[in-house]
């Protein structure tokens, strides 16, 4: 049985369709991502997914139950950071078992193991306006991840850095990744970022929201960045590429007429 | 400025900002300030004696400071200062905890919003200094007066600064906190109430100036004592140096306060500096 599926999912902002039956199923472990144009509903499906909003129709299967509302099941990472000033980088990582009641010394010991994990040792101290954009993020995954969760959501967490904090982000998720290997659905814009990080990348179309391809990354495992610049690497950005140009364009239209 | 060096080369540039500014600059700004204060004072006092050279017009810094002296040795200042800070001490937090309780009862209910939204912006926009004559025919001319005229004058920047703290709950986080499960309870006191206290501090802030000039002002329509009173009675005798006596204490209070409000910001709320 799938891990996660979506059976005919669908979303209406009033007259609008922003996804029209979308279905997905995602296997344990694997890593998936959901590129497409902005306007494509991608956003809005992992929302879903989420339990942070409503589905119009159709269903979202985790282990075969069906969800509505959010649970310690899915950890979110948001696109910003979204860290409670008055916090620590310790304090804003527990919040999650901390809202589920759980603030025991053993949880302490592995919120330090996650920011170890994550890169910040040293920092659990420091307040959020003492840090940089990617240690930011950092915090953010270790705080999806403090609540153990069986799927990771990640929103396009990467999309505020700088191109190389991006790049050393990207291979900063894959070690975390491969040391739990959750299953992880990944939102992003980016091209070289989903088809880097994936086993598969699901090309969205847009108005309304729908899978145009499902496409299988099969490259080895771990991969260095060194991969970016490999023939085949580069043959799959340029064909999911040529998949949502034409969308691109159309909205890039649309948003700067 | 410290920089910490990270486990990665790509997002170097972590800055601590526990030495934010240097110990030179900071005293070249603290010497200015005095410079600026002094060249005041003297200039003030070449006003007062040479070009005003009326004593029933102004008084000079040295006289006003001879005045205090004065007044402090001869134990005549004492009871005024203490009937002042004692109506301002009563009614100012009788109405920061009022304030805090009404704003908190405004962001929590949408109902009790709509009663109470028309009053607190009717009367904040009143000059409630006004109804000190009438509160001191209600409550004589005793302390009970002038600590209700505070109260009025207090009262309304912390409710409305705690209300807009409340109910400007970042979006964001509460979402953040919802994928977490919260409960509105939790929502509550981990996201809005810490994210509200900014707010009340800077309604508190505003409180202190307004609940000063409550004070004097209502000394001023009838009063046994307080430093308003010192005030009225310095004006009527033509006593210039005891009348700036009365006012500069109540000046050094006002920036103390402040002052002090300021360093309890930096210390309880340091997330909001930057």
């Amino acid at each position: 049985m799938a891990k996660l599926a979506l059976t005919g999912l669908t979303k209406r902002f009033g007259d609008l369709e922003v996804l029209h039956e979308i279905n997905i199923a995602i296997e344990r472990g694997a890593f998936i991502s959901l590129v497409g144009p902005s306007g494509c509903g991608k956003t809005t499906l992992l929302r879903i997914v989420a339990g942070l909003e409503p589905a119009s129709a159709g269903a979202v299967l985790l282990d075969g139950r069906t969800v509505r509302a959010p649970g310690g099941d899915r950890g979110f990472v948001f696109q910003s950071d979204n860290l409670l000033p008055w916090r620590t980088v310790f304090d804003n990582a527990i919040i999650g078992p901390e809202i589920a009641g759980r603030t025991g010394a053993e949880e302490k010991n592995r919120i330090r193991d996650l920011l170890r994990l994550v890169g910040l040792e040293g920092f659990e101290n420091y307040f959020p306006r003492q840090l940089s954009g990617g240690m930011r993020q950092r915090v953010n995954l270790a705080r999806a991840l403090a609540i153990d969760p069986d799927i990771l959501l990640m929103d396009e967490p990467f999309s505020a850095l700088d191109a190389q904090t991006r790049e050393i982000m990207q291979t900063e998720l894959m070690r975390i990744w491969e040391e739990g290997r959750k299953t992880v659905l990944f939102v992003t814009h980016q091209i070289d970022e989903a088809a880097f990080l994936s086993d598969r990348v699901l090309v969205l179309a847009r108005r309304p929201g729908r899978i145009r391809e499902d496409i299988d990354i099969a490259l080895s495992r771990p991969r260095a960045l060194a991969v970016k610049r490999a023939s085949e690497f580069v043959a799959y950005v340029d064909r999911i590429w040529r998949l949502i140009e034409d969308d691109v364009r159309a909205s890039v239209i649309e948003e700067h007429p | 400025m410290a920089t910490i060096e990270t486990s990665s080369p790509g997002e170097a540039g972590a800055v601590s900002r526990l030495q934010v500014q240097s110990p030179v600059f900071s005293r070249g700004r603290y010497i200015a300030g005095l410079m600026s204060i002094l060249a005041g004072l003297a200039l003030w006092e070449f006003l007062s004696r040479v070009v005003v050279a009326n004593a029933l017009f102004l008084a000079a810094p040295t006289q006003i400071f001879a005045a205090i002296y004065n007044l402090a040795i001869t134990g005549q200042l004492w009871p005024h200062i203490t009937i002042s800070a004692a109506e301002f001490a009563i009614g100012y937090v009788i109405a920061s905890l009022l304030g805090i309780g009404i704003g908190f009862a405004m962001a929590s209910s949408e109902v009790g919003k709509k009663i109470l939204q028309p009053w607190i912006a009717g009367l904040y926009a009143t000059p409630t200094i006004a109804l000190a004559p009438l509160f001191i025919l209600w409550l004589g001319i005793g302390i009970w007066s002038k600590v209700l005229v505070v109260i009025f004058l207090v009262l309304f920047p912390v409710t409305i600064n705690t209300e807009a703290g409340l109910r400007t709950t970042s979006a964001r986080l509460t979402e953040m906190l919802r994928s977490f499960g919260a409960t509105p309870w939790q929502i509550f006191f981990k996201l809005s109430l810490p994210s509200a206290v900014p707010f009340i501090l800077a309604g508190l802030k505003l409180g202190i100036g307004r609940g000063l000039i409550g004070v004097v002002v209502a000394e001023l329509f009838g009063s046994r004592a307080g430093l308003g009173r010192l005030i009225s009675q310095s004006a009527d005798a033509f006593n210039m140096p005891e009348l700036f006596a009365g006012v500069v204490i109540l000046a050094v209070a006002g920036i103390v306060m402040t002052a002090g409000f300021t360093r309890l910001e930096r210390m309880v709320v340091p997330w909001t500096r930057d």
